[in-house]
């Protein structure tokens, strides 16, 4: 018979089941239990078996490793938020994820293989260029994980594997300012309507030494583009004024012709624009609000 | 399909043979008569199903029995049984924190976990605590300063 639903002990048993039934994970379940939902005391029906892994502890912590994070996939949002070891944007999107409730449950491997183009943590992480390592019961690979989501709700997860950690490299020095703001209606359990994470490395002469961002709920994926960023990257934040009227329409043009209403084009503007005239300032706080 | 799942319930060791898919809020209903936790929503957005999962707020609505197994549930029902509870419960009947009630076991869990991770919370703070949790009565100041009462009466508890 042809189980629905698998339970495993560990993580070893968890792949051999998904290399032999190719049954679909759910940790929080914060998403699929609501999308699968069939009303009061009626379980919920998935159309595929369902292997639950939330128990297995191997997915379950945060650790450093030669300057490098990795956060495993069962990881919940509230441990992420609180979490020392966790940059500062994807802590800052993780704590702005819901309620409390929903923050408890939520995993951060489930936001990240959901792929709504409207998840909170793909957005730091991706500017971070983290990485996704997966599992199989046959071996392990890594890639970007701008890579690993390929489109709207569609991941490069094979059907044998499972996402078992998220890696975030130190940037080459630590930044000098950072930001992320999200923009939703109501506070707990808002789904983003736009959500922007930067960072730039300002060095001793002013010059700008590192720069990123990226955009979400902004077009089908993360937007980011390296082509852009580079456009200011070796600039004086002296000559920053004049040269940004230039990068905001070049940044402009990254961003999704189709999923886009105009305010999320001004807001997108005047947040860059508010967190790059404050770089150039040059003032002594890290987090810029 | 059914699994035994073993889980801790309101202090005491349970068992249940039951679909690993079904929803804990149902299980804790049906299975168990525990009507202090409602479903409202469903979907998580509106907490009256609230309990605490190995002392951390969840919502039951989302939660599938497959990932109960060996977990700490206390509900409602349990939760007026201690120190802690009584202390919330009654602050809120003082207070007038509650006019329908139906959103009250949910706010009364939201408040235990908020006080056991801040036991002098500021107004923010609570507000923040009990954003999970709607109220369509009360317009929630009266349960913000009974939540505050709770958390002066309490000195000590948390």
């Amino acid at each position: 018979m042809v189980e629905t639903c698998y339970i495993p002990k560990d993580l070893a048993e968890a792949l051999r089941i998904r290399k032999e039934t190719g049954a679909h994970p759910i940790a929080g379940g914060t998403d699929l239990m609501v999308s699968h939902r069939r009303g009061t005391g009626v379980v919920p029906k998935f159309p595929w078996p369902v292997i639950i892994i939330t128990q297995l502890k191997e997915l379950q912590k945060i650790e450093v490793e030669d300057g490098e994070v990795s956060i495993y996939a069962g990881s919940t949002c509230h441990e992420i938020e609180v979490s020392e070891l966790v940059p500062y944007q994807v802590r800052k999107a993780a704590s702005l994820m819901g309620a409390q409730s929903l923050r408890n449950l939520a995993t951060i491997g489930g936001n990240i293989c959901n792929a709504s183009p409207k998840g909170d943590l793909p957005v730091p992480l991706i500017m971070l260029d983290a990485r996704v390592e997966l599992v199989s019961a046959t071996g392990k690979r890594q890639m970007l994980l701008d890579e690993f989501i390929d489109g709207p709700k569609r991941t490069k997860l094979q059907d044998d594997e499972l996402l078992a950690r998220i890696i975030i490299p130190q940037p080459k020095a630590p930044f000098t300012y950072l930001w992320y703001r999200k923009i939703g209606t109501r506070r707990a359990n808002a789904i983003s309507k736009l959500s922007m994470s930067a960072a730039a490395t300002v060095d001793t002469h002013g010059i700008i030494v590192d720069f990123r961002s990226a955009n979400g709920a902004s077009g089908p994926k993360v937007a980011r583009s390296r082509a852009v960023e580079e456009t200011i990257i070796g600039l004086s934040v002296d000559v920053l004024a004049e040269r940004l009227p230039a990068f905001l329409d070049a940044y402009d043009a990254i961003l999704s012709p189709q999923a886009m209403p105009q305010y999320r084009r001004s807001s997108t503007r005047k947040m860059l624009e508010h967190f790059l005239s404050e770089v150039s300032r040059r003032p002594d706080t890290t987090i810029i609000e | 399909m059914t699994r035994d799942i073993q889980f801790v319930l309101n202090g005491k060791d349970v068992a249940i043979t039951c679909d690993p898919l079904k929803r804990l809020l149902d299980v804790l209903r049906d299975d168990f008569g525990l009507f202090g936790t409602k479903e409202a929503c469903g979907e998580g957005e509106c907490g009256a199903c609230s309990v605490l999962k190995d002392s951390k707020i969840i919502t039951t609505c989302m939660v599938p029995m497959g990932s109960v197994q060996g977990c700490e549930i206390m509900t409602i029902e349990g939760l007026r049984e201690t120190a802690r509870g009584k202390c919330i419960i009654e602050a809120f009947a003082d207070g007038g924190a509650v006019q329908c009630g139906f959103c009250i076991p949910g706010m009364v869990v939201a408040a235990e976990s908020l006080l056991a991770s801040n036991p002098d919370p500021s107004e923010e703070d609570i507000r923040l605590g009990i954003s999970g949790n709607l109220c369509r009565c009360t317009g929630y100041d009266l349960i913000v300063e009974s939540i505050r009462l709770a958390a002066k009466r309490g000195k000590g508890l948390w």
